[in-house]
């Protein structure tokens, strides 16, 4: 680190390989804090987390029993002791949850006013922030596996919504039309996501094992659809061909950039495609377990060098390298199986979520104190209150 | 000061690795080029067993549980390309693939061919098709347009082994009287399997389990089992002062 240090003062460096190399060694040494907790509201699994993308400070979680909790996540107690406290729920006593479990929750992109749940009980719900009622409630035919808001979008505020139907419905928030449906999978879609780099281009997984990308201004079908084997039409079963994986495809990722696609199959391989043209790059990350019958939430880390992709699997959360695949460690410490986790790029820290009903923080472990400044410390009387909090302007003569 | 710019990676993640294999010298520095790791694993295969019949047989993945980077494994392309080494479905998981060394394959079809009225056939296929084309399966279409075989002729290729029926109108390239060989294999991995299993805590000491006698049901070298299963993921290995270790994985 200190060559990393010398190199960005005398200027041989960027100041952004600096900071890509501190957080790719924050990330590289997540480990759960006993400092740091997060309020156990839910009583029951926790299926979906966001963490708002304006200042990252509050997140969003939805669990089985149907009910959203909204926590903060800053510390400003000065202490490294810290909870993160739930700021407001909707609970099992408000006229408008869900009757049944909440699958996808999400911030809008650009405030936190407004946000989008969608749960098997058949519905989207836009909800207001500030009265915690729904603004907008879209009902739909099958159950809701996933939806998503593009993060970018300027032009258009549509929302993808999966359902149990194979055709993908394309909600406006500014009309409330839902007439744009995008059809082409033959079994129900279990994942949705727009890309971070274009407004217009979504990719769909469905179980029917294929992944399809789409161009939501083209009036014809999807652009193109994931093949595993590059069109190498030799190597697989002729069922095989064209798809995306050998199982149900449960679980869709975009990189930070936009350029690659992860996805996640029933087959226990995960894979990652060149977004552009659709080609599997063939980085062979093993054996990823993978036992969900709904949307499986992953994440890829953002601002390291080389960046993480973060996947539940079992009880524990797996990391793995992006492009070399290999697993650089597990994350052990749900009691249950985890189904959703969330990176906040500011701070370099892991939420994840699972049965147990727990949300876990993964927090880059710090510079640990040594016995004897610690014992200083407790000699001198104070309180370990941070520097940044301390008076060191006023006088005290005055 | 060193002008030469390292990888984050490479400078982060480097100290980790070191201490890692370090601490449990259990790592064997094993042949570190992919064709010298087959050239190991052939000599694992049996020969008398098939009484000389069939070419010597690795598994891709057997090549994972060797090396650790799999996607350099995957990516290291150069012996198929050329011709010396080919790869086969083997039928029995979709992700099995066996790898044979060309001349090995050639010298025992042919052998295999000696006074059948097949040979003809089986000769120009494999002078045409297997020195220019990589693929694994063939469709009509291309054999009789591409490659000039005569329907009758596609007929004699299935009946001598060297193709197999995937689909109406397409063929797996295949491995004349291999059936035998997946029966014993399947049969040897579930032995194994179940011989990690039934330990106590599901795990045992890799190099305990190439100690113990092996059932009838284990035709194969115990080390080419362990090698399939630990490439495989059916185990997991885990590295322990003692050696490694193999635990069995719930799946």
């Amino acid at each position: 680190m200190l060559g990393f240090l010398t190199a960005r003062q005398s200027g041989l460096d960027d100041p952004l390989r600096l900071r890509r190399a501190e957080s790719t060694r924050r990330v590289l040494s997540l480990k759960l804090n006993p400092d740091r907790d997060v309020d156990r509201i839910h009583g029951n699994g926790i299926n979906t987390i966001d963490i708002e993308a304006v200042e990252g400070r509050y997140m969003l979680s939805g669990g089985s029993d149907g009910v959203i909790v909204i926590y903060d996540l800053e510390n400003y107690n000065g202490k490294p002791q810290y909870t993160c406290r739930a700021v407001c729920t909707v609970g099992r006593s408000s006229r408008y949850v869900h009757k049944f479990s909440v699958e996808t929750v999400q911030w809008y992109p650009y405030d936190t006013g407004m946000f989008v749940s969608s749960s098997f009980d058949k519905t989207m719900k836009v909800w207001d922030t500030e009265t915690l009622k729904p603004a907008e409630v879209f009902e739909f035919e099958g159950n809701v596996y996933s939806h998503h808001l593009s993060p970018i979008a300027r032009k258009h505020s549509l929302i993808a919504v999966g359902t149990k139907n194979p055709k993908i419905q394309l909600c406006d928030l500014k009309s409330g039309s839902r007439i744009h449906v995008l059809q082409g999978h033959r079994a129900e879609v279990l994942s949705v996501q727009w890309s971070p780099r274009y407004e217009h281009i979504l990719a769909t997984a469905s179980a029917d094992s294929k992944v399809k990308v789409w161009d939501v201004r083209r009036a014809s079908g999807s652009l193109f659809t994931l093949d595993q084997h590059n069109g190498d039409k030799s190597k697989a079963s002729s069922e095989a061909v064209n798809t995306a994986h050998n199982g149900r495809v449960n679980g869709l990722c975009f990189t930070g950039d936009g350029l690659y696609l992860l996805t996640t199959g029933t087959d226990d391989r995960m894979r990652l495609w060149n977004s552009a043209t659709g080609e599997n790059t063939l980085v062979n990350y093993g054996k990823v377990c993978n036992e969900s019958r709904k949307r499986l939430q992953f994440t890829v880390s953002r601002g390291c060098s080389p960046e993480f992709v973060f996947v539940p699997c079992g009880s524990s959360v797996a990391v793995y390298t992006l492009h070399t695949g290999e697993l650089v460690t597990m994350l052990r410490g749900h009691y249950n199986s985890v189904d959703c986790c969330e990176f906040h790029p500011d701070y370099q820290e892991l939420y994840s979520g699972g049965k147990d009903c727990n949300i876990l923080a993964w927090v880059p472990v710090l510079h640990t104190l040594d016995v004897e400044e610690e014992s200083n410390k407790g000699a001198a009387g104070q309180s370990s209150v941070n520097p940044a909090f301390q008076d060191a302007w006023s006088s005290d003569e005055d | 000061m060193n002008r030469k710019r390292a990888l984050i990676s490479d400078t982060l993640m480097a100290k980790k690795r070191k201490n890692a294999t370090e601490k449990f010298g259990a790592v064997s520095d094993g042949p570190t080029d992919i064709k010298s790791t087959l050239e190991y694993l052939m000599t694992l295969f049996p020969r008398k067993l098939f009484n000389d019949t069939l070419p010597q047989i690795a598994l891709k993945h057997q090549l994972y549980s060797i090396h650790s980077d799999k996607t350099l494994v995957d990516k290291e392309n150069k012996l198929r390309e050329k011709g010396e080494l080919l790869m086969f479905q083997l039928g029995f998981d979709a992700e099995a693939f066996g790898l044979i060394f060309a001349s090995d394959y050639k010298t025992k079809v042919l052998a295999g061919e000696e006074g059948k009225v097949t040979r003809a056939a089986v000769e120009k296929f494999l002078e045409k098709v297997l020195s220019s084309c990589r693929d694994l399966s063939f469709t009509k279409d291309k054999m009789l347009k591409e490659f000039l075989f005569t329907d009758s002729e596609i007929t004699q290729l299935v009946k001598s082994g060297v193709l197999t029926v995937r689909d109406a109108g397409s063929w797996w390239l295949s491995i004349p009287n291999s059936g035998k060989f997946t029966k014993y294999f399947i049969q040897g991995r579930k032995a194994v399997l179940g011989m990690v299993k039934k330990s106590k805590y599901s795990e045992v000491l890799k190099a305990e389990l190439e100690e113990r006698r092996t059932t009838s049901q284990v035709k194969f070298h115990m080390k080419y089992h362990i090698h399939d299963i630990v490439g495989a993921e059916l185990v997991e290995s885990v590295p322990t002062t003692s050696g490694i270790l193999l635990r069995f994985v719930d799946s």
